[in-house]
């Protein structure tokens, strides 16, 4: 009976890691030129762009908001930075623009969230269609070329670990230990949870969406640099439905639309399988159409899986009350 | 605070429409029916005729550049001037800039359809209207009464294929990067590299083929992944520029595929300084510069009543290593390199 009730609890805590372990059987299985390094590491530096643009919209998610202009806002950081890298040669400093740029554009998402009440899924569609917009006027709809040793974040490796793999790694540690272990990551949680209650507890909720915003405009700036770099140009259309594979992710990862669940390893766990998935298609010659299908087919899984456990957790929390109140009645 | 901020940003819409509206009377004159029928009927030697060119997407580089070369060839015409709009990879957008130019009694349409099917009633409608109207990248065929300027997507991949035949070893594996399903010249560029290298080489076995959307990231990744699965692969053919670039960036480096051929179409700069650098094989030039110059002399033409109907194509040169100095000469004096 105990070893029940376990197994039930790892099952639902650590439902999302079990699918992605077998998953990762199943695609050692079928495919021989899945299980190697040069193929994980590949993986890896496919998924980092979108993974660190989840990892941002994680946070927002978890607080109860969302973003839908980080594709967006890369394209334009990634574009600034590379054409300021080079008119100056300076990697710091292109490195440091893309984080402003970044930043900007989420201070104006959060200044249009919390200053004028506007809901996060328009004030981030309104951002999306203008910083595109702004990368495309800015660059005329050009690609930027020949951008030397821009490249090196994207495409170069230390100790034979990508240096995405790296950036991703870093950003990882900083949501886990912000969600986990700071004031601000519990406030996130509260927020979304129940934004009133929060309110009422004394929490500054309109500080911690600005920040929240802040946080994703610095990782959107980075992802920015590193898609840039991985792709040797300036790309004003760059990345365009990243914003949707980095929702995907996060989603899959078991955060929750309705905000107040969510973690960075789990957005980390569905990037994954998303990748693993994509990679043994490609491997396997699945047809694309099919592949999109099966896309798809994960999301509305994830989804449903998402208000299923949802609607578990009400009932059991109902059920826990109602025992308790028939205890006190006894 | 909140409130005057709110004031002030309703005042400063308020401003903009009127200023733009203001510009636009200016410009066009075309606000209401009447005014423009007299506008037409006294319209003398110095007023210019007004082009619109509704260009497939401005996020399409592409579709950028041509619209930047039309603006850059309008300047050489006193008597004419373009405004350009966005059809935003959307068929009801473009249509609906198509009927907006109709009822702003444009004296031209460019357009340049996100797909041909989707615009045809309605340059049809322009037609009709007795707006001259010229159809490009990729044209519209049969259309009575319309003109056209195009390259010819079978032949851009032709010059490609028919150069790989030789090129391209026996037994040879090579992976296939497609433009998105249901654009003319993606599917018509496959079509060609079918019919003219696929069908004649039965010993060349494709061992990935994928629809990469002429996308440069998505192009690398299927390339990453298919180098895990194959040891050899001795030939890239893409649909575009973009998508070869995109493939060569995930062998970059790889002693392996160091001797790797790739082929694309567009003779975008990139492509024309991995040529140069020996990393691409060839390509074929679909040059907007040449676009933009044909489709404003040939709205010129038709306008001034010069020609009734004018069907062209633009030439459609392989660049490779031999000639790629003057592509990247091409660029540099554009200002794209």
């Amino acid at each position: 009976m105990r070893t029940n009730k376990t197994w039930a609890a790892i099952k639902s805590k650590y439902s999302i890691y079990l699918v992605l372990l077998a998953l990762f059987i199943i695609c050692c299985i079928a495919n021989k030129n899945f299980a190697t390094i040069n193929n994980f590491s590949n993986i890896s530096r496919q998924i980092s762009v979108a993974t660190i643009l989840g990892f941002g919209q994680t946070i927002l998610i978890i607080s109860g908001m969302l973003d839908l202009s980080s594709a967006s806002v890369l394209a334009l950081a990634g574009v600034l930075s590379v054409d300021v890298y080079k008119m100056t040669g300076n990697l710091l400093l292109a490195f440091v623009v893309a984080i402003i740029a970044g930043v900007l554009c989420n201070i104006i998402n959060g200044m249009m969230v919390t200053k004028f009440k506007a809901p996060p899924f328009i004030a981030t569609l309104a951002m999306m269609t203008m910083a595109r917009g702004a990368a495309l006027l800015y660059t005329k709809g050009q690609n930027i070329y020949q951008i030397g040793d821009y490249t090196v974040f994207g495409q170069k490796s230390i100790m034979g670990i990508p240096i995405p793999m790296i950036f991703l790694v870093v950003i990882l540690i900083i949501t886990w230990y912000l969600l986990k272990h700071t004031t601000f990551g519990r406030s996130t949680y509260a927020i979304g949870g129940n934004e009133e209650a929060a309110n009422a507890s004394g929490i500054n909720v309109n500080k911690i969406k600005m920040k929240a915003f802040i946080i994703n405009g610095i990782f959107v700036g980075i992802a920015g640099l590193l898609f840039m770099s991985r792709n040797n140009g300036g790309m004003p259309n760059g990345a365009v439905g990243y914003e949707f594979k980095a929702l995907t992710a996060a989603v899959i990862g078991g955060t929750s639309f309705s905000g107040g669940v969510g973690t960075a390893a789990g957005t980390l766990a569905g990037a994954f399988i998303v990748g693993f998935l994509d990679n043994i298609m490609v491997l396997a010659g699945v047809n694309s159409y099919v592949q999109q299908i099966v896309r798809g087919a994960i999301i509305a899984l994830a989804v449903i899986y998402d208000i299923w456990a949802k609607t578990k957790r009400t009932k059991s929390k109902l059920g826990s009350i109602e025992k308790k109140k028939k205890s006190t009645k006894n | 605070m909140k409130k005057i901020l709110v004031v002030t940003l309703i005042v400063s819409m308020i401003t903009f429409m009127f200023a733009g509206c203001q510009s636009s009377e200016k410009d066009s004159k075309t606000d209401d029916g009447t005014k423009v029928t007299e506008e037409k009927d006294t319209k003398d030697a110095d007023k210019p005729y007004k082009v619109a060119f509704i260009a497939r997407a401005q996020a399409d580089s592409f579709a950028a550049w041509l619209a930047n070369s039309v603006m850059e060839e309008a300047d050489k015409y006193d008597n004419i001037t373009v405004d350009v709009f966005d059809g935003q990879a959307s068929d009801d957008t473009e249509n609906s800039l198509i009927e907006n130019a109709i009822t702003n009694k444009y004296d031209a349409i460019i357009i340049q359809p996100n797909n041909g099917e989707a615009q045809r009633p309605y340059a049809e409608k322009a037609v009709k209207a007795g707006i001259v109207t010229i159809t490009t990248n990729a044209r519209i065929d049969d259309i009575e009464g319309a003109s056209s300027v195009d390259a010819d997507p079978y032949e851009q991949a032709k010059v490609n294929a028919v150069a790989a035949l030789d090129q391209i070893p026996e037994n040879a594996n090579v992976v296939v990067l497609k433009g998105p399903p249901g654009n003319f010249h993606a599917d018509k560029r496959y079509e060609s590299w079918k019919t003219e290298f696929l069908d004649k080489r039965p010993d060349v076995k494709v061992v990935g083929d994928e629809i990469a959307n002429w996308n440069k990231d998505e192009a690398m990744n299927y390339m990453e992944t298919w180098i895990q699965a194959n040891d050899k692969i001795d030939a890239i053919i893409a649909m575009n520029d973009n998508m070869a670039a995109g493939a060569l960036e995930a062998v970059k480096g790889n002693d392996k595929f160091k001797d790797i051929l790739a082929y694309g179409v567009d003779g975008t700069a990139e492509a024309a300084l991995l040529i140069k650098d020996g990393l691409m094989t060839s390509t074929c030039l679909q040059s907007a510069y040449d676009l933009a110059e044909a489709l404003l002399d040939t709205a010129n033409k038709l306008l001034t009543g010069e020609e009734e109907q004018i069907d062209i194509d633009i030439d459609c040169p392989l660049i490779n290593s031999d000639n790629v100095d003057d592509t990247i000469e091409m660029h540099k004096k554009a200002g794209a390199l």
